[in-house]
């Protein structure tokens, strides 16, 4: 999993100004995740191509930097990247190469490794845009929004907001650990006790977490919380942007879409 | 164990979705009827500390690193695998559209293995096993099974998706998961012991027992 700092990264990436920024959550969440949709139904290389270029014209108008944000999809690639690279060694398919040990590299087995490489590019570069575009809480109003189940869109708003104070909570651990020189990774140590110091901190943080959640519960309480409390949402209109935004976007998946029946790409 | 996006045909991505939808109806009834009013704030929460809990990376004896999964380790302190589904439903969201783990169009098959898996597994597991061999074996034989399964799980979603060979799938998924979930078993272990030592109150079984040890001093009392 993405380590703790990458958390307030994010935030600092939310801070940003530009005209996608300013768009509404419910856009930018709907959109991005048509995009993913589509590159996960598209099997064509070029379209996914097109879609990646697409993506980053938005990631240059957002005032992204290119380069984090790449650096961003790399460090994410291995989770699914490492199945994609394994493809063209065990797809059954016409024999193009030969390693030593009977080792057999099939060209079915080589595109279809590319086409998932590129959708897992394509969809985790919409993941970058949207987590740089949208602050968590933005997401959650949208969510809310869109008709989330009343309970769940509560119980997920105040898990975002004690995502970051249980982050804050694992560092100060950390440094404590640390600073009486304990170290997890540290061979000099045993195995099996450095195990039991993790499991004691996650008893820890468990403990804490719900003891967290019995005091919010009762400052709920207090400022009138009950069974039936509906959760506040502003009335949001959308603007001119948000509706040129997502035009945009359905017209460049309809063009894309359509140009595989003709002969551009 | 998180699947990523475009490796699930759509159809089968809706085909999870459905599970997800189901699941989660019923999950969120059963916190509805069996916890209080507290539920809403404990289950977030709850669900943002198990979160920074995953971001803990612990050695694995071969080099790497890995992280508790956990859904054992909710579903037994709750003794309901429907507080991992909504766990694991909110924690899945967040990992797939803030940090790319796990795909958003694979949602529903990442809850399916991690939240429905894990905890029916972990859950029922040890329901079976603890009186014939003891609690603390069953914890530990619960939470291996959970991460065991869930791995196997997600190899024959991939062999149906068309993406991975099932025989090789199941091979390598069970035996880097057979390593892990020797880590998780210690983990859920020691953390369930330390919170039976802290706060008792919190295990839904203490909880169980004390309602029916006061039930049967009531009716005790009214007899005589």
């Amino acid at each position: 999993m993405s380590a703790a700092g990458s958390l307030h990264e994010l935030e600092k990436a939310n801070n940003k100004d530009s005209a996608l920024h300013a768009l509404d959550g419910r856009v930018k969440l709907i959109i991005l995740i048509a995009l993913i949709v589509y590159a996960v139904y598209t099997t064509d290389l070029s379209v996914l191509a097109l879609m990646e270029v697409y993506l980053v014209i938005l990631l240059i108008m957002s005032h992204l930097s290119l380069k984090d944000s790449f650096v961003k999809i790399l460090l994410i690639l291995p989770f699914g990247g490492f199945i994609a690279v394994f493809q063209p060694f065990i797809h059954v398919g016409t024999v193009i190469y030969t390693l030593p040990f009977g080792i057999t590299v099939t060209a079915q087995g080589l595109s279809f490794g590319v086409l998932l490489m590129s959708r897992l590019v394509v969809a985790l570069t919409c993941i970058v845009l949207l987590s740089s575009l949208s602050p968590m809480q933005e997401v959650v109003d949208s969510f809310k929004r869109l008709g989330m189940p009343r309970d769940l869109a509560m119980i997920f708003s105040l898990f975002i907001r004690y995502l970051f104070m249980f982050y804050d909570e694992l560092e100060r651990i950390r440094n404590a650990q640390k600073s009486r020189n304990f170290d997890i990774f540290n061979r000099k140590t045993a195995y099996l006790w450095r195990l039991k110091q993790v499991a004691y901190t996650i008893a820890m943080m468990f403990l804490h977490a719900f003891e967290q959640g019995e005091t919010v519960y009762f400052s709920m309480l207090s400022r009138g919380y009950s069974e039936d409390s509906e959760i506040y949402n502003a009335n949001k209109k959308l603007a001119s942007r948000d509706f040129i935004f997502a035009g945009v976007t359905v017209g460049v998946i309809v063009g894309l879409e359509l140009m595989k029946y003709t002969t551009i790409i | 164990m998180h699947i990523p996006d475009g490796f699930i045909p759509l159809w089968q991505c809706a085909i999870y979705y459905v599970i997800l939808a189901i699941a989660l109806y019923f999950s969120l009834r059963w916190a509805r009827t069996n916890l209080d009013e507290k539920r809403v704030p404990l289950m977030a929460v709850l669900a943002a500390g198990i979160f920074a809990i995953m971001s803990m990376n612990v050695p694995i004896p071969w080099g790497t690193s890995g992280h508790i999964v956990g859904g054992a380790l909710v579903a037994l302190i709750f003794l309901a695998p429907e507080a991992a589904v909504i766990v694991f439903t909110l924690v899945l969201i967040v990992q797939g559209l803030f940090f790319g783990d796990g795909g958003l169009t694979c949602l529903g098959a990442n809850v399916l293995n991690m939240g429905i898996i894990g905890g029916c597994v972990g859950l029922y597991t040890f329901k079976a096993l603890h009186r014939p061999i003891g609690k603390v074996p069953a914890i530990a034989v619960a939470s291996w099974l959970s991460i065991f399964i869930a791995a196997e799980a997600v190899a024959v979603e991939m062999w149906l998706a068309g993406t991975f060979p099932l025989v090789l799938g199941l091979e390598f998924m069970g035996l880097y998961h057979a390593v892990i979930g020797v880590i998780e078993a210690i983990l859920t272990v020691v953390v369930i012991l330390a919170l039976e030592k802290l706060r008792p109150d919190l295990l839904a079984w203490n909880r169980k027992n004390k309602t029916a040890d006061l039930k049967a001093e009531g009716s005790e009392v009214t007899s005589k």
